[in-house]
């Protein structure tokens, strides 16, 4: 079993912990907050109490902070025990076996024992997450997917009638699921095929607990509408306080499991209406950080007796990888192929003119006018997903097969007007034997009425004309009234969309088997880029050779180094032959008392909220103060 | 009176029921999708989509549906909310707003009645005068800026000057509803001024006040006893009704000052397809208007016992 190597990264983990402790010493703020004060703005309140029944992450960011699973991650996105004290795999990712600690407990809304944290509340969990009449399909597509006979049982208790679904106990879930509790503290997951990213999963909500005893007590059909005080938990904190648009409250967990962690004694979570009232909010010392509108960030950045200016703070970037993400089968607003884009777009070196051709740092400069290249990306997969086991990061070494260049401070690393320029005369001359006329016309959609979004877009369509030539191509900005999906993607109007993914387990699979050629699991070539609809032949093999790529790669399961490596290779190809381009990364600026750099920060899963062992400071971190966290974060 | 009340009993229920039914059918015509966030739409598979559209009853046939949401509606069971609280029942979500709604707008209310009832009165004792433009301009002020704007006037002067707290705090419940009960009442008493000054005006220029002046009678008992009863008489039509619709809350304040009241609960439950509050509410809402109205043309009847509402040509 691999559990050596799992300790040995968890005592390496301690350690760095430690280390980081000691060091954070002399920027750190001898006086830490008792009780923190922070916020959502009021569309991404709490709807869902049952962390099982929801994949929303207003839900999650609240829920995951109330149960605990079986893994947590670090503040480097790294797993570590969770409830689960040592997990492994012995047969490469095909079984998985997690031992859980014993004396956790559940407690109600106040803090008072329920029971025991046993291998059984996994089970009982699973079972509802894939009985389709408790839980409506929610959470069910990473099981099924993942857990071998899971999908079965779920199309078993949906020909179910409600009293029958609800009526049943595990017997028949544990006949047909791979899912064992050999005693009650271990706990056994049989997958469907090699899953060497299994533990990943943990981390996410379709793998958290349900003691059978809360649902004993409130009744099987009640599960879904019980309120904060009828829920057990088993997390850092209790849910003390819910009042819908305006304020929750968690609460220390008295009889949480990890007694060492630093926890908050209070956190109030408070709605507001967006940014700038948060702003306010900060500055009347009501909340304990921020974000910043571009106008308020403008304002103090600019004036340098702000009373604030010294202490803007940049934020870590969101776990989204944006991507510019071609239409290949577009149509006309007739219902019509657009025949002249997509010939063009078919063709390589008109991708390639665009991928080397736009100086994308006025965009970036959109979410971060300070630091744009801070927003710079350049590649598929969002960077720090994963790490080889030297260390190196799988983006770096995605970069280092695409060779691209140093940065230089003031251009993107693949900007390369001459190469541009190369690429597109050879288009031109390719496309015009085609038939295509030029410029060729490009729609890009927005929602109408949104200011932010069309002042992105025209900076887009600057960019496009003065990096490419108005000759060559013309940037559309239409609009779509409310719903793009429905208006724009399944009509296939779009030239392209830009499109953020945020991974949903630790794997890089999750990323590129989104564009794999003809598979029905690939969500963007099914929904966005209508690749299967193509009938380039030229383009057809370049995509074939990518899914190929990205299938041997899934094939590896016994060596993770060189499963990275050869998912590094597909990624490679794709952007060297532009299939899709990179835009961006979100990183924002903030004025704050948390320690960002201490907070768990996983790319995948839920716990990213997780109101534990973060480093805060009564007194405002300063400017100073988080670079010295972000230069120790980065060794 | 009891013939009128039942007949426009009847007419209300329905009312109510053609209000309620084509509510549930506008929302049934909304395309699918919008039973999804965004990001279920990106990641969940169309048998997943179907599998949840079944498993709330969207797929059913048309007829099926409505006659099951008219059962449970004579039965009074408003169902469970799918999205602004999943799986509580409407009742209960709607229980938990109504009740701060109601307090925050009927102080509001009973504040502008007052307020503007005298802001109207002393306006016409000096009308043409400099504390006639002044009530004028206040008035012309707030209906002309957009309610956002003088809602962020009324916090910084409230936070900055007078150290209120601004926004809604379930912990300090007093202070931090004095922000929003000011913004909400900014509106009401420009309204209440603008009709009060009005109405009482007129009355002033008809020829009994004329006559009552001629004869000798004091302007003070001329004022109270004929100008401002009568004046009073329209506007007394609209307090019950104002008084309902406090419940409802305030979509713009309630917002702003992140008040967990009624006011954007039927928006947020339109935006997030949660079908069950959006029919719920629509029903209570006509219901209020209805009532509102009912109560309006009674307390009318009331204070001018000229008024009949069910004599011969006299019913409205």
């Amino acid at each position: 079993m691999k559990k050596a190597k799992k300790l040995a990264a968890v005592l390496l983990t301690a350690a760095l912990a430690m280390g980081t402790l000691a060091g954070g010493g002399m920027v750190s703020s001898a006086e830490e907050l008792n009780e923190l004060w922070t916020f959502e703005t009021s569309n991404r309140e709490l709807e869902n109490l049952i962390i099982l029944n929801t994949e929303m992450a207003n839900d999650l960011n609240v829920l995951c902070n109330t149960t605990e699973g079986l893994l947590e991650t670090d503040s480097k996105g790294q797993l570590i025990p969770g409830i689960a004290s040592e997990w492994g795999t012995e047969d490469g990712g095909l079984t998985w076996t997690f031992k859980l600690r014993e004396g956790v407990k559940w407690v109600d809304w106040q803090g008072n024992e329920k029971g025991d944290v046993t291998a059984q509340d996994w089970i009982t969990a699973l079972e509802w997450v894939m009985n389709a009449k408790k839980n409506g399909a929610n959470n069910t597509s990473m099981p099924t997917t993942l857990i071998a006979g899971a999908g079965d049982y779920y199309n078993y208790t949906k020909d179910l009638s409600d009293e029958e679904a609800y009526a049943l106990d595990k017997t028949k879930f544990l006949e047909m699921v791979g899912i064992e509790a050999p005693d009650d503290y271990t706990l056994i997951y049989h997958c469907v095929s090699n899953a060497p990213y299994f533990d990943t999963v943990a981390t996410s909500a379709c793998l958290y607990p349900m003691a059978q005893g809360f649902i004993d007590e409130v009744g099987v059909e009640n599960v879904l509408s019980t309120g904060i005080e009828g829920l057990w938990y088993n997390g850092p904190y209790t849910l003390t306080e819910f009042v819908q648009g305006n304020t929750k409250t968690l609460t220390k967990n008295p009889l949480y499991w990890d007694t060492e962690a630093k926890l908050f004694d209070n956190v109030v979570i408070r709605i507001i209406e967006d940014t700038t009232r948060g702003y306010e909010l900060y500055d009347a010392g009501e909340l304990d950080h921020t974000d910043l509108s571009e106008a308020t960030l403008r304002q103090i950045y600019d004036d340098e007796g702000h009373k604030y200016h010294d202490q803007l703070v940049e934020k870590m970037p969101r776990k989204y990888s944006y991507q510019m993400k071609f239409n290949y089968s577009k149509m006309k607003d007739d219902g019509t192929p657009d025949d002249n884009w997509n010939k063009a777009v078919a063709n390589e070196n008109f991708r390639k003119s665009i991928y080397y051709g736009l100086n994308l740092v006025p965009y970036l400069a959109r979410t971060n006018f300070i630091n744009p290249l801070h927003c710079e990306n350049n590649a598929y997969t969002m960077k720090g997903l994963l790490y080889f086991s030297d260390g190196t990061e799988y983006t770096a070494r995605v970069a280092e097969k695409l060779g691209l260049p140093e940065s230089d401070g003031e251009n993107p690393r693949r900007y390369d007007p001459d190469l541009a320029a190369e690429c597109k005369a050879k288009a031109m001359e390719e496309l015009e034997a085609q038939g295509v006329t030029f410029p060729i016309q490009i729609d890009y959609y927005i929602i109408a009425g949104a200011q932010n979004a069309l002042d992105s877009a025209t900076v887009l369509k600057q960019i496009f004309e003065e990096g490419l030539g108005s000759d060559y191509v013309t940037l559309n900005i239409d609009t779509y009234v409310s719903s793009q999906t429905q208006e724009v993607i399944d009509p296939q109007l779009q030239s392209f969309v830009i499109n953020g993914w945020g991974a949903d387990y630790g794997d890089i699979q999750n990323y590129l088997g989104q564009e794999t050629l003809g598979e029905d699991t690939a969500y963007y070539s099914m929904n966005y880029t209508n690749i299967n609809d193509a009938t380039d032949e030229t383009l057809l093999a370049t995509w074939q050779e990518y899914t190929d790529m990205v299938n041997a790669a899934n094939a590896i399961v016994d060596d993770l180094d060189a499963r990275y490596d050869a998912y590094a290779d597909a990624e490679a190809y794709m952007l060297e032959h532009a299939m899709t381009i990179p835009m961006s990364l979100e990183v924002a600026w903030q004025l704050t008392k948390v320690n960002d750099y201490t907070r768990s920060n996983a790319m995948y899963g839920i716990q990213n909220y997780m109101y534990k062992n973060w480093d805060t400071s009564v007194d405002a971190y300063t400017t100073e103060q988080y670079a010295e966290f972000a230069e120790e974060y980065n060794k | 009176m009891i013939k009128y009340t039942i007949k426009r009993l009847a007419q209300s229920l329905v009312t109510v029921a053609i209000v309620a039914t084509i509510v549930f059918l506008l929302m049934r015509m909304l395309p699918t999708d919008y039973f999804f966030t965004e990001d279920q739409l990106m990641k969940l598979t169309p048998e997943q989509k179907t599998e949840q559209l079944e498993a709330a009853g969207l797929l059913d046939p048309m007829g099926e549906q409505l006659l099951r949401f008219y059962g449970q509606t004579i039965r009074l069971d408003f169902g469970q909310s799918r999205r602004i609280q999943s799986g509580v029942p409407v009742i209960r979500v709607i229980g938990d707003k109504f009740g701060i709604s109601l307090r925050l707008g009927c102080i509001a209310l009973i504040i502008s009645l007052i307020v503007g009832v005298v802001l109207g009165i002393i306006q016409t004792l000096n009308k043409d005068h400099i504390l006639d433009h002044v009530g004028t301009a206040y008035t012309i002020f707030v209906n002309a800026v957009p309610s956002l704007v003088s809602y962020s006037l009324v916090l910084v002067f409230g936070s900055k000057v007078l150290g209120l707290p601004p926004i809604y705090s379930t912990r300090n419940p007093g202070p931090s509803s004095i922000i929003p009960i000011a913004c909400l009442t900014l509106a009401s008493i420009a309204s209440y001024a603008l009709w009060t000054r009005r109405y009482m005006v007129d009355e002033l220029n008809k020829d009994y006040i004329k006559l009552a002046r001629i004869k000798g009678m004091s302007s003070k008992t001329i004022m109270v006893k004929h100008v401002f009863k009568n004046a009073f008489v329209p506007l007394v039509q609209y307090i019950p009704a104002s008084f309902l619709y406090t419940i409802s809350g305030s979509l713009l304040a309630e917002r702003f000052f992140s008040v967990p009241g009624m006011g954007p609960l039927l928006t947020d439950a339109i935006t997030r397809y949660d079908t069950n509050v959006v029919q719920t509410l629509s029903i209570i809402y006509a219901s209020l208007g209805i009532i509102g109205v009912f109560l309006g043309d009674v307390l009318m009847m009331l204070v001018d016992p000229r008024i009949k509402l069910a004599g011969k040509g006299g019913t409205r």
